[in-house]
Protein backbone atom coordinates (compact mmCIF):
# COMPACT_ATOMS: atom_id res chain seq x y z
CA UNK A 1 0.00 0.00 0.00
CA UNK A 2 3.35 1.92 0.55
CA UNK A 3 4.93 2.22 -2.23
CA UNK A 4 7.79 4.69 -1.57
CA UNK A 5 8.90 7.13 1.53
CA UNK A 6 11.50 10.11 0.41
CA UNK A 7 12.63 12.21 3.20
CA UNK A 8 14.24 16.16 1.65
CA UNK A 9 14.44 18.83 3.66
CA UNK A 10 12.75 17.57 6.86
CA UNK A 11 9.79 16.67 4.82
CA UNK A 12 8.73 13.30 3.79
CA UNK A 13 6.59 12.45 0.90
CA UNK A 14 4.66 8.88 0.65
CA UNK A 15 3.24 7.53 -2.56
CA UNK A 16 -0.13 5.46 -1.67
CA UNK A 17 -1.09 3.05 -4.00
CA UNK A 18 -4.13 0.48 -4.95
CA UNK A 19 -7.26 0.97 -2.52
CA UNK A 20 -7.65 2.36 0.92
CA UNK A 21 -10.18 0.15 2.66
CA UNK A 22 -10.90 -2.02 6.60
CA UNK A 23 -8.42 -4.15 4.34
CA UNK A 24 -5.33 -1.97 4.88
CA UNK A 25 -6.70 1.11 7.27
CA UNK A 26 -5.08 -0.72 10.04
CA UNK A 27 -1.55 -0.54 8.48
CA UNK A 28 -1.65 2.71 6.99
CA UNK A 29 -3.31 3.75 11.05
CA UNK A 30 0.33 2.61 11.97
CA UNK A 31 2.56 3.63 9.91
CA UNK A 32 5.82 5.04 11.34
CA UNK A 33 7.81 7.49 9.14
CA UNK A 34 11.09 6.85 8.90
CA UNK A 35 11.85 11.15 9.67
CA UNK A 36 11.54 12.55 12.47
CA UNK A 37 8.35 12.73 14.58
CA UNK A 38 7.50 16.28 13.63
CA UNK A 39 8.42 16.26 10.19
CA UNK A 40 5.70 17.01 7.95
CA UNK A 41 4.11 14.34 5.48
CA UNK A 42 2.97 14.50 1.76
CA UNK A 43 0.46 12.30 1.08
CA UNK A 44 0.83 11.06 -2.54
CA UNK A 45 -2.71 9.74 -3.39
CA UNK A 46 -2.21 9.65 -7.37
CA UNK A 47 -2.26 6.12 -7.48
CA UNK A 48 -4.97 5.38 -5.25
CA UNK A 49 -7.96 4.46 -7.31
CA UNK A 50 -10.68 3.99 -4.62
CA UNK A 51 -10.94 4.67 -0.68
CA UNK A 52 -13.92 4.06 1.91
CA UNK A 53 -14.87 5.55 5.36
CA UNK A 54 -12.09 3.11 6.47
CA UNK A 55 -9.39 4.36 4.51
CA UNK A 56 -10.48 7.84 5.44
CA UNK A 57 -10.32 7.34 9.07
CA UNK A 58 -6.75 6.16 8.94
CA UNK A 59 -5.76 9.24 6.80
CA UNK A 60 -7.42 11.32 9.86
CA UNK A 61 -5.90 9.41 12.45
CA UNK A 62 -1.94 10.04 11.36
CA UNK A 63 -2.68 13.35 10.68
CA UNK A 64 -3.96 14.01 14.44
CA UNK A 65 -1.03 12.07 15.40
CA UNK A 66 1.32 14.18 13.28
CA UNK A 67 0.14 17.27 14.14
CA UNK A 68 0.23 16.46 18.06
CA UNK A 69 3.59 16.09 17.23
CA UNK A 70 4.27 19.28 16.17
CA UNK A 71 4.22 18.43 12.24
CA UNK A 72 1.66 17.94 9.37
CA UNK A 73 -0.06 16.32 6.77
CA UNK A 74 -0.61 17.63 3.53
CA UNK A 75 -2.49 15.79 0.67
CA UNK A 76 -1.54 15.78 -3.07
CA UNK A 77 -3.47 14.69 -6.43
CA UNK A 78 -6.56 12.83 -5.37
CA UNK A 79 -8.68 11.68 -8.24
CA UNK A 80 -12.48 12.70 -8.30
CA UNK A 81 -13.82 9.46 -6.56
CA UNK A 82 -11.48 9.88 -3.44
CA UNK A 83 -11.93 13.53 -3.62
CA UNK A 84 -15.84 13.14 -3.49
CA UNK A 85 -15.40 10.82 -0.05
CA UNK A 86 -13.17 14.08 1.44
CA UNK A 87 -15.91 16.22 0.34
CA UNK A 88 -19.08 14.18 1.47
CA UNK A 89 -18.22 14.10 4.98
CA UNK A 90 -16.25 17.37 5.52
CA UNK A 91 -12.87 15.73 6.07
CA UNK A 92 -11.32 18.04 3.10
CA UNK A 93 -11.26 20.95 5.41
CA UNK A 94 -8.90 19.69 7.51
CA UNK A 95 -6.46 19.94 5.25
CA UNK A 96 -4.50 21.82 2.35
CA UNK A 97 -4.78 19.70 -0.97
CA UNK A 98 -2.99 20.07 -3.66
CA UNK A 99 -3.01 18.81 -7.36
CA UNK A 100 0.77 18.30 -7.66
CA UNK A 101 2.90 16.78 -5.10
CA UNK A 102 5.77 19.39 -5.78
CA UNK A 103 3.23 22.19 -4.68
CA UNK A 104 2.36 20.46 -1.83
CA UNK A 105 5.86 19.91 -0.81
CA UNK A 106 6.93 23.48 -1.35
CA UNK A 107 3.45 24.74 1.10
CA UNK A 108 4.79 21.88 3.47
CA UNK A 109 8.07 23.34 3.34
CA UNK A 110 6.83 27.51 3.95
CA UNK A 111 4.99 26.30 6.90
CA UNK A 112 7.69 24.04 8.79
CA UNK A 113 9.74 26.97 8.44
CA UNK A 114 6.76 29.51 9.93
CA UNK A 115 7.16 27.12 12.97
CA UNK B 1 -31.90 -9.04 -13.52
CA UNK B 2 -30.78 -10.85 -10.04
CA UNK B 3 -27.33 -11.49 -9.14
CA UNK B 4 -26.19 -13.08 -5.73
CA UNK B 5 -22.81 -13.09 -4.36
CA UNK B 6 -22.07 -15.01 -0.93
CA UNK B 7 -18.70 -14.22 1.01
CA UNK B 8 -17.44 -15.36 4.20
CA UNK B 9 -17.67 -12.37 6.40
CA UNK B 10 -14.13 -11.39 6.68
CA UNK B 11 -12.46 -8.39 5.81
CA UNK B 12 -10.35 -9.53 3.34
CA UNK B 13 -13.31 -10.08 0.97
CA UNK B 14 -14.12 -6.77 1.07
CA UNK B 15 -12.53 -5.44 -2.17
CA UNK B 16 -14.19 -8.08 -4.09
CA UNK B 17 -17.31 -7.34 -2.62
CA UNK B 18 -17.24 -3.61 -3.78
CA UNK B 19 -15.23 -3.96 -7.09
CA UNK B 20 -18.48 -6.75 -7.65
CA UNK B 21 -20.85 -4.07 -7.03
CA UNK B 22 -18.85 -1.94 -9.49
CA UNK B 23 -18.97 -3.97 -12.46
CA UNK B 24 -22.82 -4.71 -11.76
CA UNK B 25 -23.46 -1.12 -11.94
CA UNK B 26 -21.53 -0.71 -14.96
CA UNK B 27 -23.18 -3.48 -16.46
CA UNK B 28 -26.75 -2.13 -15.54
CA UNK B 29 -26.11 1.24 -16.49
CA UNK B 30 -24.01 0.04 -20.32
CA UNK B 31 -28.06 -2.01 -20.84
CA UNK B 32 -29.65 1.06 -20.49
CA UNK B 33 -27.84 3.38 -22.63
CA UNK B 34 -24.53 1.40 -24.01
CA UNK B 35 -23.63 5.22 -25.53
CA UNK B 36 -23.47 6.94 -22.11
CA UNK B 37 -21.41 6.50 -19.11
CA UNK B 38 -22.38 7.41 -15.53
CA UNK B 39 -18.95 6.87 -13.21
CA UNK B 40 -21.05 8.83 -10.31
CA UNK B 41 -23.66 6.46 -10.28
CA UNK B 42 -20.92 2.80 -10.31
CA UNK B 43 -19.00 4.41 -7.82
CA UNK B 44 -22.26 4.95 -5.28
CA UNK B 45 -22.61 1.34 -5.20
CA UNK B 46 -18.69 0.68 -5.13
CA UNK B 47 -18.49 2.69 -1.76
CA UNK B 48 -21.79 1.62 -0.50
CA UNK B 49 -21.55 -1.89 -0.77
CA UNK B 50 -17.81 -1.11 0.87
CA UNK B 51 -19.48 0.31 3.46
CA UNK B 52 -22.21 -1.54 4.26
CA UNK B 53 -20.34 -5.21 3.92
CA UNK B 54 -17.36 -3.54 6.48
CA UNK B 55 -20.07 -2.87 8.84
CA UNK B 56 -21.31 -6.76 8.77
CA UNK B 57 -17.98 -7.95 8.95
CA UNK B 58 -17.34 -5.51 12.05
CA UNK B 59 -20.56 -6.71 14.09
CA UNK B 60 -20.19 -9.98 13.66
CA UNK B 61 -19.95 -11.44 17.16
CA UNK B 62 -18.71 -14.83 16.13
CA UNK B 63 -16.40 -15.15 13.79
CA UNK B 64 -15.04 -18.54 13.81
CA UNK B 65 -18.66 -19.85 13.11
CA UNK B 66 -18.06 -19.42 9.35
CA UNK B 67 -20.35 -16.80 8.81
CA UNK B 68 -21.25 -15.10 5.23
CA UNK B 69 -22.24 -12.32 3.85
CA UNK B 70 -24.96 -12.00 0.93
CA UNK B 71 -24.86 -9.79 -1.66
CA UNK B 72 -27.84 -9.26 -4.24
CA UNK B 73 -28.81 -7.25 -7.12
CA UNK B 74 -31.71 -6.18 -8.59
CA UNK B 75 -33.18 -4.00 -11.02
CA UNK B 76 -36.44 -2.55 -11.62
CA UNK B 77 -36.70 -0.11 -15.22
CA UNK B 78 -34.02 2.08 -14.33
CA UNK B 79 -33.70 1.38 -10.67
CA UNK B 80 -30.60 -0.65 -9.57
CA UNK B 81 -30.96 -2.42 -6.11
CA UNK B 82 -28.22 -3.73 -3.88
CA UNK B 83 -28.91 -5.87 -0.70
CA UNK B 84 -26.65 -7.04 1.65
CA UNK B 85 -27.25 -9.31 4.33
CA UNK B 86 -26.01 -11.45 7.36
CA UNK B 87 -27.00 -13.25 10.09
CA UNK B 88 -25.57 -11.01 12.99
CA UNK B 89 -27.58 -9.09 15.74
CA UNK B 90 -30.79 -6.79 15.06
CA UNK B 91 -29.32 -3.67 14.94
CA UNK B 92 -31.18 0.18 14.82
CA UNK B 93 -29.47 1.54 11.13
CA UNK B 94 -31.33 5.29 12.31
CA UNK B 95 -28.24 5.98 14.33
CA UNK B 96 -27.33 9.94 13.97
CA UNK B 97 -25.56 11.11 11.30
CA UNK B 98 -21.50 11.65 12.59
CA UNK B 99 -20.52 15.29 13.74
CA UNK B 100 -19.29 16.69 10.73
CA UNK B 101 -17.48 19.57 12.13
CA UNK B 102 -15.24 17.42 14.71
CA UNK B 103 -13.81 15.01 11.62
CA UNK B 104 -14.45 12.03 13.56
CA UNK B 105 -12.06 9.18 12.75
CA UNK B 106 -15.19 6.28 12.21
CA UNK B 107 -18.80 6.33 11.77
CA UNK B 108 -19.21 7.94 7.91
CA UNK B 109 -20.35 4.14 6.87
CA UNK B 110 -24.45 4.34 6.92
CA UNK B 111 -24.25 8.29 6.85
CA UNK B 112 -22.34 7.67 3.51
CA UNK B 113 -24.47 5.10 1.95
CA UNK B 114 -27.47 7.76 2.72
CA UNK B 115 -25.62 10.35 0.84
CA UNK B 116 -25.07 8.45 -2.08
CA UNK B 117 -28.11 6.09 -2.69
CA UNK B 118 -31.50 7.46 -3.40
CA UNK B 119 -33.00 5.47 -0.44
CA UNK B 120 -31.63 2.93 2.09
CA UNK B 121 -34.17 -0.26 4.12
CA UNK B 122 -33.20 -2.44 6.70
CA UNK B 123 -35.38 -5.25 7.32
CA UNK B 124 -34.93 -7.95 9.91
CA UNK B 125 -36.29 -11.37 8.94
CA UNK B 126 -35.90 -14.92 9.95
CA UNK B 127 -32.34 -14.03 11.99
CA UNK B 128 -31.39 -12.21 9.05
CA UNK B 129 -30.29 -8.42 8.66
CA UNK B 130 -30.70 -6.76 5.49
CA UNK B 131 -30.03 -3.54 4.15
CA UNK B 132 -31.15 -2.72 1.06
CA UNK B 133 -30.13 0.11 -1.34
CA UNK B 134 -31.37 2.04 -4.28
CA UNK B 135 -30.32 4.26 -7.36
CA UNK B 136 -32.15 5.48 -10.07
CA UNK B 137 -29.91 5.44 -13.36
CA UNK B 138 -29.85 9.13 -14.86
CA UNK B 139 -29.75 8.12 -18.93
CA UNK B 140 -30.59 10.39 -21.89
CA UNK B 141 -33.53 8.33 -22.55
CA UNK B 142 -35.30 8.41 -19.22
CA UNK B 143 -33.89 11.35 -17.58
CA UNK B 144 -36.62 13.27 -16.01
CA UNK B 145 -35.45 16.01 -14.10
Amino acid sequence: MIISENTFNNITVIALQGTLDARNAPQLKQFNSAGAAANSIVINLSEVDFLDSSGLGAIVSITRLKRSQGGDVILACMNDKVRNVFEITHVYKLFDIYDDVEAATLNAEKKQTSL
Amino acid sequence: MITVITLPAEIRFVRLASLAALQVAEIFIDSLNPSQSDPGFCDAFELSVSEAFTNSVRYAEHPEQDKTITISFSSENNKLTVSVSDTNSPFNPDTPSPDLSSYPENGYGLFLIRQLMDSLSYKREEGTNRISMTKQAYCSQNYNP
